[in-house]
């Protein structure tokens, strides 16, 4: 494996972890995947105007959240109806117009189920720079963020700006997604974010330690499934996804096992 | 809340506040003062504004008509009615009070001798009775140092032993920390009981003062008729009383 995919793996590892924890905190796990339904539409903005599908990405996934807390606010449907609409609108959007643009299918199936062969260098470098900024920036929140998942309530009257918050969690993972899609693809980035955080939250007795865990526990799976997926010419995203849930599996029977030692 | 004292002296003035929402009038021309040392129970029936007044109270709204204003230092300490903590956050109470604020591991210490919680300190949060978690969330509104305590119906869900404990502290810090507390209550007949201020809200300030004086105003006995009735009725004591109530069936409260 060459340094420069070692490097993104391990980037986006570390930011999968604590960003995974407020998607299963928060209830998240609905908006990740809308998201990554609407990179494609991203990807096929970004061949029209002739940006770098990254930059169409980022720019639907915050157009996307955007229309979503405007929606939300208006108070009409439930949230899960409104990102259901929007990522199907974006997803079916996404795949009209990059068969339209000719497109093949091969690399359709490349944002669906990731591959290595999509990482290249100059991607490398944007995927660490925008893991490392979503980083710096979840740490910088991090207390706001931990208080206002506990109580809305209290952190909005302790002086915590909510909307703000929750913008800011929105976009970022707009970003990390954004700059997953390649190697996991659109189908299973979720899962990148919530099986790590599920998995450290069996023994976690603290957010840091279940952030941290995380993180820990996406580096290890995503090192184990990169070359078996290399060696067996696999799609990337599959490929780590089985591992992360072997490794829940195996931590969730050690678990259960010491809970009843 | 009294007279003699002069308008720079109060923590909180609320002007003319007036709250309207899809029409309908929530708050209607409400004025209210909190002083240095005062200890307010506000009262009312369900849907009566209690929760709207104390979101604008905590500037957490910004007002249709009327004006909110914080002495400057104000530090308020709010008690929600209460926290759900979701079963995925791993959270111990430690935790839960140090977090996005400033309290050394001393301050925590004395704060949670105080409160009666050290004993807590290192149990998860959503593992907390109720009376525990009320304790734990008046912990953390005090370790800001406040000298206004603003609480939401914080005894909702106790017992009324565990009520009656938790008023006690209240009362306890009110005194030695010589703070204001402005408290909303659904427990009639506790506040009836104490001497401390009452201001009864029915979208209006229907009137305030001394609890005995209030269950005499004629607009209290209007609006309380029949809630009072049910409340008094969860008090052992009123059991033999229940028949006082049963001609109070056609308050206004009813019909709004």
């Amino acid at each position: 494996m060459s340094a420069h995919i070692l490097l993104t793996t391990l980037a986006l590892a570390l930011v999968a972890g604590p960003l995974g924890c407020f998607v299963v905190w928060r209830r998240m796990a609905y908006f990740g995947d809308g998201l990554a339904h609407s990179a494609l539409l991203g990807v096929a903005i970004g061949l029209v105007i002739g940006v770098s599908d990254q930059i169409g990405m980022m720019a639907i996934a915050i157009i996307f959240a955007l229309s979503l807390i405007w929606l939300r606010a208006k108070r009409v449907l439930a949230t899960d109806t409104l990102l259901g609409i929007l990522a199907h609108a974006a997803l079916s959007l996404g795949v009209v117009a990059m068969t339209l643009l000719g497109a093949g299918d091969v690399e359709v199936h490349d944002y669906l189920l990731g591959s290595l062969d999509a990482v290249t260098q100059d991607m490398a470098v944007w995927v660490i720079a925008g893991s490392g900024l979503s980083l710096g920036l979840l740490m910088r929140l991090w207390p706001g963020l931990i208080l206002m998942t506990t109580s809305e309530d209290l952190a909005h009257a302790e002086g915590v700006h909510i909307v703000r918050y929750e913008f800011a969690l929105m976009v970022l993972m707009g970003v990390v997604v954004a700059a997953s899609i390649q190697l996991v693809g659109i189908l299973l980035i979720t899962s990148l974010l919530i099986i790590p955080a599920s998995t450290a939250r069996l023994f976690a007795r603290s957010p840091e330690a279940m952030a941290i865990g995380g993180s820990a526990i996406a580096s290890v799976c995503m090192l184990i499934g990169l070359p078996l997926a290399e060696n067996f010419e696999l799609a990337t995203g599959p490929v780590i996804v089985c591992v992360l849930v072997a490794g829940f599996m195996l931590l969730l029977m050690a678990h259960l096992a010491t809970r009843k030692g | 809340m009294s007279a003699e004292v002069s308008p720079t002296d109060h923590l909180i003035t609320i002007r003319d506040l007036s709250v309207v929402k899809q029409g309908q009038t929530i708050l209607d021309a409400v004025s209210l003062d909190i002083a240095k040392h005062d200890f307010i129970t506000l009262i009312g029936p369900n849907g009566a504004g209690k929760t709207v007044l104390l979101r604008h109270l905590l500037k957490l709204e910004t007002p249709h008509a009327g004006t909110v204003h914080h002495q400057s230092g104000l530090k308020i300490g709010y008690v929600p009615q209460r926290v759900s903590i979701d079963p995925s956050l791993p959270m111990t109470v430690q935790r839960f009070l140090t977090v996005n604020n400033d309290v050394t591991s001393a301050q925590l210490d004395s704060l949670a001798t105080e409160t009666k919680v050290s004993h807590l300190l290192n149990s998860p949060l959503a593992d907390l009775s109720g009376g525990e978690l009320q304790r734990v969330l008046l912990t953390r509104a005090l370790a800001g140092k406040p000298n206004l305590l603003i609480l939401d119906e914080p005894a909702q869900n106790l017992d009324v032993n565990g009520q009656l404990q938790f008023y006690t502290m209240i009362d306890e810090i009110y005194e030695s920390r010589k703070l204001s507390v402005l408290m909303v209550s659904h427990d009639l007949h506790l506040v009836m009981s104490s001497t401390r201020k009452v201001v009864c809200l029915f979208r209006h300030i229907c009137c305030s003062g001394a609890p005995e004086s209030v269950a005499r105003d004629p607009e209290f006995i209007s609006i309380f008729g029949d809630d009072m009735a049910k409340l008094m009725a969860v008090y052992p004591h009123s059991h033999a009383h229940d028949h006082d109530h049963d001609h109070h069936h056609s308050s206004p409260s009813e019909e709004s």
